[in-house]
């Protein structure tokens, strides 16, 4: 009788998984009837095998389904919505670009207009020097002897004469007027578009994460 | 449906079907990480990890033992977890005293008299192993838990711990022999298991 080797140890444990071959089994089972240590052995790999064969199961303390947010997985968004978005930004920048064009427009008005009231060739600056309006120089000269820039403007068209009132419509009339305009419609057509078009992302947006809560099941936070 | 077909749903991102799945296995997976690190919080975070990282890789899963391939996935949240204990331990392996000094017998080393031999119940068997097992090197712990108290066959245990069969043996009946001489210090304390295993020997 002597001790079994590790090998005979290894030997005897895969013995009794039954993965030996067949030759292997049979040549085995002779040590083992054989050799009362090999026998002992194999009762002891035996038992140790049983023993941890009957270790207590326990209950999961929770279950460890995945939410769509542990999964890592993301309300799917709709081609329109990016589409949207970029088109409603393109829509912002040109409202800004035409915003700060028609301020600087303004400023630039603002700041010359000093300089108008206190020069005598102001209908020229509005484009009116020219052909007729040329004669009405010596007029408006006098009207710019009036204190103040206000009162000009508040006269000015009624020392103009009648021939050169017809002659100005399109620009002289309405010079602070009717210039900023075209830029003020087109202001709001951008920021109308730009509104809507965020408005629609938006509903669609919103259209499509309240079809994949569905999907997914409410108690789920995406 | 089957698994195979839950596989496959899972797999084109059907987070039912792989939840489906999850529960056919979380008792496998929690028992497993339960007793290779030996803390019921800790098994339960490598549970959760372990699905979560499941369910990413899921199209890495090429066929064969589905539960082989989860329970690696298993055995490597395991492991990346007694390597970080083991970088910042926060609690001893064995109860202290108030004074911080290691408790020298534990619950489940007690006086067998202070238990009637008949008396002794489920628990103190589970502790017994756990102690035992704890004691054995992470590798060996691994196999033997998957092997014998999970049940896998040889080729499945290959799979999980991504070692070749010879390995696994040689692992396994050293873990087996280790197991047998801890355990056989509880002989006393656990008459019933012993008692049963005689008989069944007969």
């Amino acid at each position: 009788m002597t001790t079994p080797s590790f090998r005979d140890v290894e030997k005897l444990s895969t013995f009794l998984d039954g993965h030996l071959s067949q030759a292997e089994n049979t040549r085995l089972e002779a040590r083992i009837r054989s050799d009362p240590s090999v026998a002992a052995a194999l009762a002891d790999l035996r038992q140790a095998r049983a023993i941890l064969r009957r270790t207590p199961k326990r209950h999961v303390p929770r279950n460890f389904t995945l939410t769509p947010h542990m999964a890592g997985i993301r309300p799917p968004v709709p081609r329109l919505v990016p589409a949207l978005s970029w088109a409603s930004a393109m829509a912002m920048v040109l409202f800004v670009v035409t915003l700060g064009t028609n301020l600087l427009g303004q400023l630039s008005f603002g700041a010359a207009a000093p300089m108008l009231s206190a020069a005598p060739m102001t209908n020229e600056n509005f484009g009116v020097g020219s052909g007729p309006a040329g004669t009405q120089a010596p007029a408006a000269d006098n009207t710019q002897v009036t204190p103040t820039a206000e009162a000009y403007i508040m006269t000015a068209p009624e020392a103009t004469a009648p021939g050169v009132t017809r002659l100005l419509p399109p620009a002289a009339v309405s010079a602070e007027k009717a210039a900023p305009e075209p830029v003020n419609i087109w202001l709001y057509i951008w920021l109308g578009l730009a509104v809507m078009l965020i408005a629609a992302a938006l509903l669609i947006r919103q259209a499509s994460l309240q079809a994949f809560r569905r999907k997914v099941g409410g108690k789920h936070n995406p | 449906m089957d698994e195979t077909a839950l596989i496959r749903n899972a797999q084109h991102g059907d987070l039912d079907a792989f939840n489906t799945l999850v529960l056919a296995y979380q008792d496998i997976v929690y028992n497993t990480a339960l007793r290779i690190l030996g803390d019921e919080d800790l098994a339960a975070d490598a549970s959760q990890e372990t699905f979560i990282s499941a369910f990413r890789a899921i199209n890495s899963y090429r066929g064969g033992s589905f539960r082989a391939w989860l329970l690696r996935t298993v055995t490597n949240a395991c492991y990346d977890e007694l390597r970080r204990i083991k970088r910042r331990p926060t609690t001893p392996l064995e109860p202290e005293t108030e004074d911080g000094d290691e408790v020298e017998s534990p619950r489940w080393l007690a006086d067998p008299n202070a238990s009637p031999e008949n008396q002794l119940d489920q628990a103190e068997l589970e502790h017994a192993i756990q102690h035992c097992l704890e004691n054995l090197p992470t590798d060996f712990r691994a196999v033997v838990v998957l092997a014998d108290i999970q049940g896998l066959d040889y080729a499945e245990v290959a799979v999980a711990v991504k070692k070749p069969l010879g390995t696994i043996k040689s692992r396994l009946a050293r873990a087996r022999l280790r197991l047998r001489e801890c355990l056989q210090a509880f002989r006393e304390l656990l008459p019933a298991a012993f008692r049963l295993e005689e008989e069944r020997d007969l």
